[in-house]
């Protein structure tokens, strides 16, 4: 296994609260909500058990039981949703082959087609990259089923990449603010700093 | 591809520019080494990402060397050495979609392009020969795209996703395709890279053709030409078209967190995350301002 400070991204040398950060924003960045409706959702989670395995592994170095039970539960592979009317829908969709997915829910008929059916096809299309379709398909099955976590999760989600509010990205503090309202924020404080300097003067 | 993909040189550091110039003039020294001196007036931003991109995932990083521009002697540059295959792909990219591009244009342009155009094609076509024979799979790709274009548009039932397909497939395919080439560093996996790479090809390709489609609306609409954006009306369009940019590069940028950071991700992060969105900002606004305007 790797380095877990190496996995984590920081020096051997930072103290808890540093290493707890930068768990958290990993965590936050690979989390499986995500890439949920990715081609790359195994790929995601591969690398999230990688971030839980080098935090447990540090912390067990450490000696500091009372971080390990931070993650458990709260950053798992999120697949909680049991009820569903398409176990072969969801298993091949898991399996990257969408068009047999595709198909079998094409020969659904149209007075049979509730909310998952509708959350399915938008999953398809995400996977495929047809962003569009799929965003329709997932407002559909959201307004169909409001209360269901699973579409609900899937439609807000995808609202927040479509004004480019990506979780693990804005929050990682890299420095490159990446939506509007960070630029914005900059130049809010960058204009207070000038305004405080200039009547310092 | 149109030159879309840049960075943005304001929020650079001294290095990283210094970095991303040299891959610049490294590529246009290729393009005239495996094609023609002519063949360096095709030097496009995007495949200078694509040559940053194949760089990344190389073990060793270029070595650079100080020489002087060809175009102009009072320049200096920094070449990178061309052992590694990042700038050969990358050149050849570039001729073939160029050709392609150019073939094109042959079809819908004014006349007196047109003959413009046939005076070069026999260059074009001889530097994408001989492109094409070093690498079939970039040739196949390309005329692929082409020819899927050419069909999703004449599809009366065409949608935006259809339209933006083949080209990112296209580059799809051409991320993926570095995995085949450039001897990957450690710790990067053949199988995941290769994924990863053709996901954040996918949505990049998609930004792509979006965004040339929102900057060409105005001149489509006035010629009834084809655009993803004109397929049904709908009510806010720029709202609309941002959505979808934002969406495509944020599709980017998550399949790009997956990849092992390496040397230039300061730069690739500069271009998704600041230059692009700029980019968008600046074409969607003159649609907004014209609404505005409107209301």
């Amino acid at each position: 296994m790797n380095n877990p400070y190496e996995v984590l991204g920081v020096s051997e040398t930072a103290t808890d609260e540093e290493i707890k950060t930068a768990y958290r924003n990993l965590a936050k960045k690979y989390h499986p909500d995500n890439y949920n409706d990715s081609p790359l959702a195994d790929v995601a989670e591969e690398k999230m058990k990688e971030v839980n395995e080098a935090y447990d592994r540090i912390c067990e170095m450490r000696r500091n039981g009372s971080h390990s039970s931070y993650h458990t539960g709260s950053y798992g592979t999120g697949n909680s949703y049991n009820r569903t009317s398409y176990p072969d829908v969801r298993q091949y969709i898991m399996n990257g082959r969408l068009d047999d997915a595709m198909e079998l829910l094409n020969g659904i008929p149209d007075t049979n087609r509730d909310a998952e059916w509708y959350f399915l096809m938008g999953m398809i299309f995400s996977r495929k990259g047809w962003n569009d379709q799929a965003y329709s398909y997932f407002q559909r099955a959201y307004q169909m089923d409001p209360s269901n976590p699973e579409f609900s999760a899937a439609f807000n989600n995808m609202n927040a990449r479509r004004t480019y509010n990506n979780p693990g990205y804005n929050t990682a503090g890299n420095g490159m603010g990446c939506s509007g309202c960070d630029i914005c924020t900059g130049m809010l404080c960058a204009n207070c700093l000038c305004n405080c300097c200039s009547r310092g003067c | 591809m149109f030159g879309y993909i840049k960075v943005d040189q304001a929020n650079l550091l001294g290095k990283e520019f210094e970095a991303y110039n040299g891959i610049y003039c490294t590529l246009c020294r290729q393009l005239g080494k495996d094609y023609s001196v002519f063949a360096r007036l095709i030097l496009s931003y995007d495949c200078t990402f694509y040559a940053m991109l194949a760089l990344d995932l190389c073990e060793q990083p270029p070595c650079y060397q100080e020489g002087r521009c060809r175009f102009n002697p009072f320049k200096k540059c920094h070449y990178a050495d061309t052992q590694s295959l990042a700038f050969s792909l990358a050149a050849a990219l570039s001729v073939i979609s160029a050709y392609y591009k150019l073939r094109d244009n042959l079809l819908d342009s004014p006349w007196y392009k047109r003959i413009l155009y046939r005076l070069v094609q026999p260059f074009f076509a001889s530097w994408r020969k001989k492109a094409a024979k070093k690498y079939p799979e970039i040739d196949e790709s390309v005329s692929k795209m082409m020819d899927r274009q050419l069909e999703a548009e004449q599809d009366q039932n065409c949608i935006l996703d259809q339209a933006a397909d083949p080209t990112a497939t296209m580059l799809s395919e051409m991320c993926g395709l570095l995995t085949e080439y450039i001897p990957l560093r450690e710790p990067l996996q053949k199988d995941n890279t290769k994924r990863i790479l053709q996901s954040m090809g996918y949505a990049m390709g998609r930004w792509i053709y979006l965004i040339d489609a929102c900057d060409d609306l105005e001149k489509d609409q006035k010629r009834h030409n084809f655009n993803p954006f004109l397929l049904d009306h709908r009510v806010d369009l720029p709202a609309y078209m941002q959505a979808n940019l934002n969406h495509a590069l944020s599709d980017a940028l998550l399949s790009y967190g997956l990849l092992d950071k390496c040397r230039y991700d300061s730069i690739i992060r500069n271009v998704l995350c600041v230059s692009c969105v700029n980019i968008q900002t600046k074409i969607i606004s003159k649609y907004s301002d014209a609404k505005e305007t409107e209301d």
